[in-house]
C-alpha cells in the first residue's frame, strides 16, 4: 500500500501500529525453490464455508483444505477497512492457492501443501503464538519448508 | 502477519511475508517481507490476471532462497493495474442520494426492493465467477436482508442465528449484503476497480444510505455492545460527513 493514497491520520495510525518487539531472529535456509513444498498462512481471517467464523479478535486458527473449491472460501476477517472485491472476483487474491498449483505444475516450485492455514490478522500477535506453533507442527508433519504468509 | 514469520521460522520453516504496510515490517522485522504497493486487501495484485499474480508470488518466494538475511525486506516495483477505472464498467442501480434517508418502513422497504432488483445480477455473476462469498452468516441474502430491514424499522428483533447474538447476527448479515452487492456489480467482461464499486455501493444505493443512517443511529445511542458493531458497518474512508 502506498502510503501516501490514504488520508494522513489514517497512514500514520497504520504505519505506528504496535508491533511485537522480538529479541530473536530466526532464519532458516533451505532447498532451491523447485524443491520446496509450500504453504499459505493467511491473516486475512478465511474459513471454510460451514466453518467457525472468527467472531472479533479470535487467537485461534482455521485450517483450509487444498481441496477447497473456490464457492467454499469466505473472508470473516473483523476490518470492514481493506477491500474485499478483489477476492470476490478472484480468491487468488488473497489466497493464490491456484496460482501455487500453476507454479507447481511447471516445475517452478516442488509441490503445494495439503492444508493451508489462516488467522485473524487484527488479534494481538502475543495471542497468537500457541497457534502458530500448532500450525508450524501440521506444517512440518506435511513436510512444508516454505510458507507464504499473506495479509490483507 | 510478519509477527507469524517470526514464529513459524523459530519452529524451522522458511517464511516470507507478502507485507502491505511497510512500516509494520519494519518495526516487526520478520526474517523476510516483500513489501507490495497495492491496495489494502489486495496482498497478490490484481483478481483475475493470473499472470501479474504469479510474478508477485515468484518475487516473494525467491527471497528464501537468497541471502540477505537474518531480517530482509524487499519492494515489489509494480503497481496494481486494476486500480485503473474501467470506462465500460456500469453501476447495476442508481438510487438518489443518501442524504434524504431516515429510518424507518420507507428507508427498510427501499432496502430490501433494492435487493430484489439485484437478485438477478447477483445470480448471473455468481455462474460467471463460479463462487459467491456470502455466507458469514448462514443466512440467505433475503434473510438477511429482511433482518436488516426490521433495524432500519427501528425494531430489534432477536437473533436469527443460533449461536449468536442479535449484534454479531446483524454485523455478519450486513456483511453478506455488501458482499450480495458488490458480486451483483461485478457485471461479467468488465473489470471495475475497487473505487468504482465503493463510490456506487456508498453513494448510490440505499442500502448505503441505509447503513449510514443504522450506524449513526447506534452510535448516538447508548449501548455500548450495539455500537461496538456499529463501528462496523461503514469503512472510515466512506463514512459519511456528520456520521
Amino acid at each position: 500500500m502506498r502510503l501516501e493514497k490514504l488520508p494522513a491520520e489514517m497512514a500514520k495510525r497504520l504505519s505506528e501500529l504496535e508491533c511485537p518487539d522480538f529479541t530473536t531472529r530466526p532464519w532458516v535456509a533451505g532447498a532451491p525453490l523447485a524443491e520446496r513444498r509450500v504453504a499459505i498462512v493467511s491473516s486475512a481471517g478465511l474459513v471454510v464455508r460451514g466453518d467457525k467464523v472468527f467472531r472479533g479478535r479470535d487467537a485461534d486458527y482455521r485450517a483450509i483444505p487444498g481441496t477447497t473449491q473456490p464457492n467454499d472460501l469466505l473472508c470473516s476477517h473483523i476490518s470492514i477497512n481493506f477491500d474485499r472485491n478483489g477476492f470476490q472476483e478472484d480468491r487468488n487474491v488473497v489466497f493464490p492457492l491456484d496460482r501455487l498449483n500453476e507454479l507447481a505444475a511447471e516445475g517452478r516450485i516442488g509441490s503445494v501443501a495439503a492444508t493451508h492455514y489462516s488467522f485473524m490478522g487484527a488479534t494481538d500477535p502475543v495471542q497468537m503464538v500457541d497457534g502458530a506453533r500448532e500450525v508450524a507442527r501440521k506444517l512440518t508433519a506435511d513436510h512444508v519448508d516454505a510458507v507464504l504468509l499473506t495479509s490483507v | 502477519m510478519s509477527a507469524l514469520g517470526h514464529y513459524l521460522e523459530e519452529e524451522g520453516i522458511a517464511t516470507v511475508a507478502i507485507a502491505l504496510i511497510r512500516p509494520q515490517a519494519e518495526h516487526t522485522r520478520p526474517p523476510r517481507a516483500l513489501w507490495v504497493p497495492f491496495e489494502l486487501g489486495r496482498p497478490i495484485g490484481p483478481p483475475s490476471d493470473p499472470v501479474f499474480q504469479k510474478r508477485v508470488i515468484l518475487t516473494a518466494l525467491r527471497m528464501l532462497v537468497e541471502g540477505g538475511g537474518p531480517v530482509r525486506i524487499g519492494d515489489f516495483p509494480d503497481d496494481d493495474p486494476r486500480e485503473a477505472l474501467d470506462p465500460d464498467w456500469h453501476a447495476p442501480t442508481n438510487s438518489p442520494p443518501s442524504a434524504g434517508w431516515g429510518l424507518g418502513a420507507p428507508l427498510a422497504a427501499a432496502v430490501e426492493a433494492e435487493l430484489r432488483a439485484l437478485a438477478p445480477a447477483y445470480a448471473a455473476s455468481c455462474v460467471a465467477r463460479e463462487r459467491s462469498t456470502v455466507g458469514l452468516s448462514g443466512l440467505p441474502p433475503a434473510e438477511c436482508g429482511a433482518y436488516l430491514a426490521a433495524w432500519l424499522r427501528g425494531e430489534r428483533p432477536p437473533s436469527p442465528v443460533e449461536g449468536m447474538s442479535p449484534g454479531l447476527a446483524l454485523r455478519f448479515a450486513i456483511d453478506d449484503l455488501k458482499a450480495f452487492m458488490l458480486e451483483a456489480a461485478l457485471t461479467p467482461g468488465t473489470r471495475p476497480s475497487s473505487r468504482q464499486l465503493g463510490d456506487w455501493l456508498w453513494d448510490r444505493t440505499v442500502l448505503g444510505a441505509g447503513l449510514q443512517v443504522l450506524r449513526r443511529t447506534i452510535l448516538a445511542g447508548d449501548d455500548e455492545r450495539l455500537k461496538a458493531v456499529a463501528a462496523f458497518f461503514v469503512p472510515a474512508l466512506r463514512v459519511a460527513s456528520g456520521g
